[in-house]
């Protein structure tokens, strides 16, 4: 599903280039599920945007379904990632003015969804995610493990093949976390590839493959099946 | 204390820089045009008040009845001057007849010079507190005597003393100099009073005043009368008094039942409109209206303040928490906050000095003025220490008391939220903001439609390449037939005429007509025009019935012509060939012209007759060749003039350019308005654009998530715009109404007056709706197309 070869991206500041991904190449196939690990600022979060097709790539090759992704345009990416894709951060990022139930209908509003048909989707996704009780609520007025439900929930709505996940769990206890973690593995055996950040051993014990970074390229590639 | 308040407002500054220069840019603005318009009426209200005896000095006005509608009028008796003296001199300290004032030739052994000026009794000088350079007050007490102005005495004489020099006045009169006064200032309406004549000398050198004098003429009106009422007495009260002195001279006259109005000196310049009457105001009604506007204006400025003050607000609701933990007094939080808007308004108030002295040269051409900056005035630097007090009190006030009462644990613990109000209220002053916008915008749009409309009015003659002349002096008389037959050789002009008024102005008009169907209880006023043959040709009337005068009818010396309104008014079918009889004589209709647009665009045009009469003509009407350049014909013009009439310089003007001056006053309220819709349009979209960065801002991240899971520009850009267009619309809704009120009010003041179409608010509207979108976009589209992680990564 996935192929990246000789990825690059350096960060320009005024006095220093960092080099943030160096070369690096793997390949994700359809229904994996990957943990991606590695020290702090080793790459793993800028891997993960490229992937997502949130920003832009400085060298080598990146390959979504076959298609070669790297040049496209931001209107295509955004088409291709509005499509195809959900994301699920550290820190929720859910829109604090917006209930539960809003939150998790934005990406169908934006895909053009009917509106019955929204409440249909968001309603069943809430369901799964059993947080439907508190569809009203305002995300501030829910607990972290919630709200990261919450985001999970949103990142599926549209049935997205790609679920690409940066330390779901980094702000979340170990019993939530775990929930959270059950939650994307149920996803995974439903057939959704996952691509997880995190920095939990545990977690990523959840993962099929383990991908391990140093200095934005990749050291080791430890398959746990 | 203070000084900490002034330094962490400092910092505050420095930090903010992009919505502090806004803030202080628009503030500055705003403050420019309140000084502006403050310099602008203290002249527009000072007028007039170089006179010592500004408050009692008045012009005695006559008020006419006919047919049920009161008119007031300039001119009045000869008799009435003496008259007053006589009977209420007790209530009067001067009482000073005088000429009208007009262009007269001033002439020395070498050269001579149109100069503005009149005939006054010798009270004069001391009534106007001239300042006298040399002589003295007594100087017209002499009949063969002339006070003249400084620049006068300059371009006859240069900078030597000219007492006892004589000068020669309309080529006909030897005078000498008695005395020199200081050029009467700008703003007052004897500016430009170039010299006075004793009225001795009025009576004596014309025949038809002498005549008036002699047989004690109350039915003649042709002078003017000016008063300086004494000391202590009451206006409203003399003016009781002498109400009736021409009616107790003229007892017949019961049914016009001409009466006195004293129009106060203080009212010259600000309130001269007269209806049935009584005084209904004048050009006082714009400086209120700039008053206004400047007001709102200044308000806009500091509605921008206030907005971006408490868009900062959940910025600065941690420092504010911070204080307040620190045990930091809810008064020490206000005054921290007044500080701030303090600092603010006085750096706006310095770049708004710059700006108007500045604007001030440019500013003066506009309107019309000499406005000097008054860097000396104590006053001017008072009022403006009030000003920035005042401003920045209601500038900074709801951000101080906004702010100083968040609770402090609220907003440590991070929960803190600005609640609905303030939206709200940030919401109401974009909206206060945009309805005052668009009025400004409309009216401004309707009072050009206006001008635009009086202007495309028909006027009933032919302005392209006509030239008038004034027959300023003695010098013309006969000399008609010879003047044109040498200027139509010399192929100068396509014709020549002469008349009794200029085209531009009734000069005469009168009653006594009688007609058949007349109802006899008709007062009749109908402007009377004298003219030559070649009247009609010259100008290019439009005869609608009938036919022109010609000389081959010697029965045409008695002849009429009328103007539709005359037909109009006189209500006669089949005009051509009717008598009507006037002054004792019968005259036959032969023609009927197109209403010719003499007097006021904005008006309709007054029933008029014209006859044919040489000896009573002031003006010459020279249409020139039109094959040959107007510069080429006017030397031929001026070399024929000055053969003919060698002594007095040759002057003229434009139909064309007289015609405009009539729209003078409007134009010039057009584009100040102009001006100031133009600075209120920046001010707004300076506040917008505060107000967007602020939101922009704000909702950063929220745009971020929206993009990442799947929202495109074009969405972000709606979703952004869209509020504030719902502002402006509730703006245009509010706005609409009250400017409808009010330019519908200001058309009321012409008779003559455009429609108010629905064009000009669908065009407001669009205009403001697209101004907003602008605005707006700017930043809208910048921050939807910024890449999301960036914005995500702010946590
Ligand atoms: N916008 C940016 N500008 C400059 N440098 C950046 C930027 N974003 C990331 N970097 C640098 O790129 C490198 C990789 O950063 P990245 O965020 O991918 O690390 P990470 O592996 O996700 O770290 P962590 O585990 O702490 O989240 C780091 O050295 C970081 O400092
Ligand atoms: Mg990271």
């Amino acid at each position: 599903m996935i192929k990246i070869k000789d990825l690059e991206k350096y960060y320009k500041t005024e006095e220093l280039q960092t080099i943030a991904l160096n070369k690096l190449s793997f390949e994700v196939k359809q229904g994996e599920f990957i943990a991606v690990m590695g020290p702090s600022g080793c790459g793993k979060s800028t891997l993960l945007n490229i992937l997502g097709m949130l920003d832009d790539s400085d060298g080598g090759s990146f390959i979504f379904n076959g298609e070669e992704v790297i040049n496209y345009n931001e209107r295509k990416r955004a088409s291709i990632r509005k499509h195809n894709i959900g994301f699920v951060f550290q820190s929720f990022n859910l829109i604090d003015q917006l209930t539960v139930f809003e939150n998790v209908e934005l990406p169908l509003i934006y895909t053009g969804v009917k509106k019955a048909e929204r409440k249909k989707k968001v309603e069943a996704v809430l369901e799964k995610m059993q947080i439907m009780h508190r569809r009203k609520h305002f995300p501030q007025q829910l607990s972290g493990g919630q709200q990261q439900r919450v985001a999970v929930a949103r990142a599926v709505v549209n049935d997205p093949k790609l679920i690409l996940a940066d330390e779901p769990t980094g702000n979340l206890d170990s019993s939530n976390g775990n929930e959270v973690m059950e939650l994307l593995t149920e996803l995974n055996d439903q057939g959704t590839t996952i691509i997880m950040v995190t920095h939990s051993e545990h977690d990523a014990k959840y993962s099929h493959r383990i991908i391990r970074m140093l200095d934005g390229q990749k050291v080791t590639e430890n398959s746990l099946v | 204390m203070l000084r900490n308040h002034f330094k962490i407002a400092w910092r505050n500054l420095v930090k903010n820089k992009g919505l502090s220069i806004i803030n202080i840019i628009g503030l500055a603005l705003g403050m420019a045009v309140v000084i502006l318009i403050g310099l602008w009426i203290n002249d527009e209200v000072t007028y007039n008040q170089n006179h010592e005896n500004y408050d009692r000095i008045a012009h005695v006005l006559l008020n006419r009845t006919a047919n049920g509608e009161t008119r007031t009028r300039t001119p009045i008796p000869f008799p009435l001057g003496e008259e007053i003296r006589k009977k209420y001199g007790d209530s009067f300290d001067y009482v000073v007849m005088s000429s009208f004032h007009g262009d007269n030739i001033l002439s020395i052994d070498n050269k001579s010079l149109s100069m503005y000026g009149g005939f006054m009794e010798p009270d004069a000088l001391r009534m106007l507190s001239l300042k006298m350079m040399y002589g003295d007050w007594g100087g017209l007490k002499k009949p063969n005597s002339v006070v003249i102005s400084q620049s006068t005495a300059k371009a006859f004489f240069d900078d030597i003393n000219p007492i006892g020099k004589f000068i020669k006045v309309n080529n006909l009169l030897n005078v000498v100099v008695t005395g020199v006064y200081q050029d009467i200032p700008f703003n007052a309406r004897f500016h430009g009073l170039e010299f006075i004549a004793p009225w001795e000398l009025y009576v004596t050198s014309h025949d038809w005043v002498r005549y008036a004098r002699d047989n004690n003429l109350w039915d003649n009106n042709s002078y003017q009368l000016f008063v300086q009422i004494a000391d202590g007495t009451d206006m409203t009260l003399v003016n009781a008094k002498i109400k009736d002195a021409i009616y107790n001279n003229l007892p017949d006259y019961s049914r016009s039942h001409p009466e006195l109005v004293l129009h106060p000196m203080k009212d010259w310049h600000l309130r001269s409109n007269w209806k049935n009457g009584v005084n209904i105001g004048g050009f006082i009604q714009y400086v209120w209206l700039f008053g206004v506007i400047g007001l709102f204006v200044l308000l806009l400025a500091c509605i921008n303040f206030m907005n971006l003050s408490t868009a900062q607000s959940e910025k600065r609701a941690k420092e504010v928490g911070v204080l307040k933990s620190i045990g930091s007094s809810k008064r020490q939080l206000i005054n921290q906050f007044l500080s701030e808007s303090f600092l603010v308004v006085v750096l706006a108030f310095i770049l708004a000095v710059n700006l108007v002295f500045l604007a001030i040269p440019a500013f003066n051409q506009l309107a019309d003025k000499q406005i000097i900056f008054p860097y000396k005035n104590m006053l001017f630097w008072l009022i403006n220490v009030g000003f920035i007090l005042v401003t920045s009190i209601i500038a900074g006030s709801y951000p101080a008391f906004y702010l100083s009462s968040f609770r402090p644990v609220k907003v440590l613990k991070g929960t803190f939220k600005a609640g609905k109000m303030a939206m709200t209220f940030r919401k109401t002053l974009v909206i206060v903001q945009f309805t005052v916008s668009v009025i400004l915008v409309i009216g401004t749009i309707v009072v050009k439609k206006q001008i635009d409309h009086s202007k495309n009015r028909p006027i009933g003659y032919e302005k392209n390449r006509l030239v008038m002349i004034e027959k300023v002096t003695e010098d013309y008389e006969g000399k008609y037939n010879t003047l044109r037959s040498e200027l139509l050789n010399s192929g100068a002009i396509a014709e020549m005429s002469e008349s009794s008024s200029p085209l531009t102005d009734v000069w005469s008009s009168g009653g006594g007509f009688e007609w058949e169907g007349k109802d006899p209880n008709f007062l009749t006023n109908i402007v009377t025009v004298c003219v030559s043959h070649d009247y009609g040709n010259t100008v290019g009337w439009d005869l609608v019935e009938g036919r022109d005068f010609s000389r081959t009818f010697s029965t045409d010396s008695t002849a009429f012509i009328l103007n539709e309104a005359a037909v109009k008014y006189m209500g006669i079918k089949n005009p051509i060939g009717k008598t009507i009889r006037w002054n004792n004589q019968e005259h036959q209709v032969i023609g009927v012209v197109k209403n010719i647009l003499a007097e006021s665009p904005f008006e309709p045009v007054k029933q008029a007759v014209y006859m044919i009469k040489y000896n009573n003509t002031n003006w010459i009407e020279l249409k020139l060749n039109p094959y040959k350049s107007a510069n080429e014909s006017l030397a031929a013009v001026k070399t024929v003039f000055n053969k003919y009439i060698p002594n007095v310089p040759f002057e003229y003007q434009f139909v064309g350019d007289a015609f405009a001056k009539k729209f003078v006053a409007e134009e010039r309220i057009r584009k100040l308005s102009t001006v100031f819709t133009f600075f209120a349009i920046f001010i707004s979209c300076l506040g917008l654009f505060g107000l967007t960065s602020f939101i922009v801002e704000q909702r950063t991240k929220e745009i971020g998530i929206r993009k990442v899971v799947g929202a495109s520009v074009f969405t972000l850009w709606k979703l952004l715009s869209k509020d504030f267009i719902m502002l402006i619309a509730l703006a245009i809704i509010i706005a609409v109404p009250l400017a409808y009120y009010g330019a519908t009010h200001w058309l009321n003041n012409y008779e003559y007056r455009t429609e108010i179409s629905w064009k000009v608010f669908a065009i407001s509207g669009i205009g403001a709706v697209a101004m907003t979108l602008l605005t707006v976009s700017l930043q809208a589209i910048k921050i939807a197309r910024a890449n999301p992680i960036k914005s995500l990564k702010i946590e």
